[in-house]
């Protein structure tokens, strides 16, 4: 399933950093808002590159991108050195 | 020790049975039943593939990587190989052979993609250096 919370910490030792919870689920409301506005668009450029072979991959990218966004869900991503700490995770 | 066993014991110190045929009833009870044996036999269905890298006993840093990737975001986004324009996947090549992967990427198939991925979950690396890394499923 679509992932809801985007947690991301970046700090140094010692330091408090910049914690956040983001919401996720409004970039994907936004972004699917996009590609609706984008898809006559993107039909007509797949309809055009057709033939050269870029446009049956254009008609393949909306699929193959909602599939990446679905499964970014428990996405984990955690580096730690002596001077900074970073994570990013899809919950 | 549970009530079977116990019965099998009891007969062959009563000389009811052999001892062979008291092995042969111990085994037969400690044999995994056919719907417990077929889920042993069976491939576990890892969700995640995780990279872990740790400071080892010698290390000087204090290094950690801590990664968790969801098999089902590997193979969505191994498809996304195809969007690699034809020009530069010899470049693509190039840049893996340089760092001794010898791969042509016009080859590999969407079946390859997928066979590659269903056989990572057989997968676990341990190096133990200066840094300790893993890389395995769970």
């Amino acid at each position: 399933m679509f992932p809801f919370w985007l947690r991301l910490k970046v700090s140094k030792p010692g330091q408090r950093g910049f914690r956040l919870w983001f919401p996720v689920i409004l970039i994907w409301i936004i972004l699917a808002a996009l590609l609706i506005a984008l898809f006559p668009l993107m039909l007509l450029a797949a309809l055009v590159t057709w033939r050269r072979g870029p446009g049956k991959l254009l008609i393949l990218l909306y699929p193959m991108l909602t599939a990446v966004l679905w499964n970014l869900s428990g996405l984990h991503i955690e580096a730690k050195d002596d001077e900074n700490d970073v994570l990013i995770d899809f919950a | 020790m549970n009530e079977e066993k116990r019965k099998v014991l009891e007969m062959l110190s009563q000389g009811k049975i052999t001892v062979e045929e008291a092995d042969k009833l111990l085994a037969a009870i400690n044999e995994p039943s056919g719907e417990s044996a077929a889920a042993a036999g069976g491939k576990r269905q890892w969700k995640y593939l995780r990279v872990l890298v740790e400071p080892g006993p010698g290390s000087e840093n204090n290094d950690k990587v801590n990664v968790r990737i969801p098999f089902k975001l590997i193979r969505a986004g191994l498809k996304f190989a195809a969007f690699i324009p034809r020009e530069y996947q010899g470049k693509v090549d190039e840049a893996l052979k340089e760092k001794g992967l010898n791969v042509d990427l016009s080859k590999i198939t969407p079946e390859d993609l997928e066979d590659l991925v269903s056989n990572l979950d057989d997968m676990t690396v341990e190096v133990d250096g200066k840094d300790k890394v893993r890389v395995f499923c769970e």
